[in-house]
């Protein structure tokens, strides 16, 4: 298997179509990860990620077909495939949940390290603080919210995170803008988006 | 460069994804001498690194592994169904088509029997015996001898055939011409032939008129006879298809009336018996006697 990790998705997926166990595992391990993280950024709720990343490689296994190379890569579709999911979990229960410490020192879900000895107020400062990020993330609308997570948190190419979305990169460019300006005002507390940006009005400055 | 091209690239600046560095730098010379721009960077620089803080801190999660067991497990179902039965599927395709045509067959075969049950019921019910179509006279004739005699009379006064009504004892054996291999049961007795045909056969019935059949061929097999003796009312043959034979009783000296040597050994007295072949209108056609 050691040699699997260097061959590409797509001749994994050609190798698992043809039964190739080793290859469905070596893709699963190298792109679960990414999908996980992707819904439970999304979502907040652990459990809906763990289901909707089952559901996603389920579905390859079932008809692993639908996967056109033209329109992206593999790593797009599965990711196209796992908000679809997501999004449909969510519009079923509207209901977030938190994957940070809560108030009273309880945890939805997570592996988070303890306090560090050497600087416990830093890091709880530091923690407080993904925490507000976190909320602010949540708080956002699906469509900049999805970007965000995307471009931001996962690093994804605007190519892909198009592909993901099914949208033009332009439009991924304008709702990553408007996600990080929602989540500025968001962070900063209250203050609306409109202000802030007249705040920062491109128009102000000619020079 | 002026705000608002500063404005429109600053994610690219902030995450590291401006792939003109010229442009990048440019940018950030503009930020140095513009307030709004520099707190503007300074913004997006902070939440970038929010962010990416708290992507770090989900870097590790990963799904559990109970995920991948039950994925693996299903890829091994899902392999295992796939790749073993095409044999079975095609036996199942193929005993699929089998069952479709043995039902096909079936249902042929049901409708066959069911054509075959309705044209042999249709053939038993609309063919009646024709004797009894024909013989209307000689059904309603039979309870009476005396109306049995009237046939023989009009017309056949110079023949001299008399039948003397207390003497006549008529046995109907009535037997067509046009079918001589017929049951006897219909040509001995048409009446009880109606009968017959209006109401279903009892089993002592049957019994009774098989005996009767068997005795009548042993009779007739036993019997001799004349040549029929045209009677002059039949000019040709056809007259003849539908005649029937009546058995019926006559003074020995009916003998001597057709020309027919009479044994002195016959007294007067003695009865001899002739079959008399009627027309459809109940008309006397030819007569033969029977020893």
């Amino acid at each position: 298997m050691a040699g699997l990790t260097e061959i590409r998705d797509e001749q994994l997926l050609r190798m698992m179509q043809g039964g190739d166990e080793d290859a469905f595992t070596t893709l699963y391990r190298r792109r679960q990860g990414g999908i996980y993280r992707f819904v439970l950024e999304m979502s907040g709720s652990a459990p809906l990620a763990e289901d909707v990343t089952q559901e996603v490689f389920m579905a390859l296994i079932r008809d692993s077909r639908g996967y056109d190379p033209s329109r992206g890569s593999l790593g797009a579709y599965l990711l196209g495939m796992a908000r679809h999911h997501a999004l449909r979990f969510l519009k079923r229960d509207r209901t977030y949940v938190s994957i940070l410490p809560t108030r009273d020192g309880s945890r939805d879900s997570g592996d988070f390290t303890p306090l560090s000895p050497e600087n416990p107020h830093s890091e709880m400062s530091r923690r407080e603080s993904i925490h507000l990020v976190q909320q602010a993330i949540l708080s956002l609308p699906e469509h900049y919210r999805e970007a965000v997570v995307l471009c931001d948190l996962n690093e994804t190419s605007y190519e892909d995170a198009a592909s993901v979305l099914g949208c033009s990169v332009g439009t991924v460019r304008s709702r990553l803008h408007r996600g990080r300006a929602l989540l500025i005002q968001k962070l900063r507390g209250g203050e609306k988006v409109e202000a802030g940006n007249k705040a920062i009005d491109p128009s102000r400055c000619l020079a | 460069m002026n705000c608002k091209d500063f404005e429109s690239m600053i994610h690219e600046i902030v995450s590291r994804r401006a792939a003109d560095k010229t442009k990048q730098l440019e940018a950030l010379e503009h930020a140095g001498h513009c307030l709004w721009c520099a707190l503007r960077l300074d913004e997006e620089t902070k939440l970038t690194e929010s962010l990416q803080g708290f992507a770090r801190t989900l870097y590790v999660q990963r799904a559990p592994a109970r995920v991948e067991e039950a994925l693996v497990q299903a890829f091994r179902e899902r392999t295992l169904g796939a790749a073993a039965p095409r044999f079975v599927l095609a036996a199942k395709r193929l005993w699929r088509r089998l069952s479709w045509g043995l039902v096909f067959a079936a249902t042929v075969a049901a409708a066959w029997l069911v054509v075959l049950r309705t044209s042999s019921v249709h053939l038993r019910s609309s063919a009646p015996p024709r004797q009894v179509a024909s013989n209307p006279p000689l059904a309603s004739s039979e309870p009476s001898p005396a109306k049995q005699e009237q046939p023989f009379v009009p017309g056949q006064s110079e023949r001299q055939v008399k039948a003397q009504s207390q003497g006549v004892q008529s046995q109907v054996a009535a037997r067509s011409s046009d079918e001589p291999g017929a049951p006897p049961s219909r040509n001995r007795n048409p009446g009880a032939s109606v009968l017959d045909h209006r109401q279903p056969d009892s089993g002592a019935q049957a019994a009774s008129q098989g005996r009767a059949e068997r005795a009548a061929l042993d009779e007739s097999a036993n019997e001799v006879t004349t040549d029929f003796i045209p009677l002059g009312t039949c000019d040709d043959s056809e007259c003849m298809d539908e005649a029937m034979l009546v058995r019926v009783t006559l003074p020995a000296d009916a003998l001597l009336a057709f020309g027919l040597p009479m044994d002195n050994d016959y007294a007067t007295e003695e009865l001899v018996q002739a079959d008399v072949a009627l027309g459809s209108d109940g008309v006397p056609l030819a007569i033969r006697f029977v020893n």
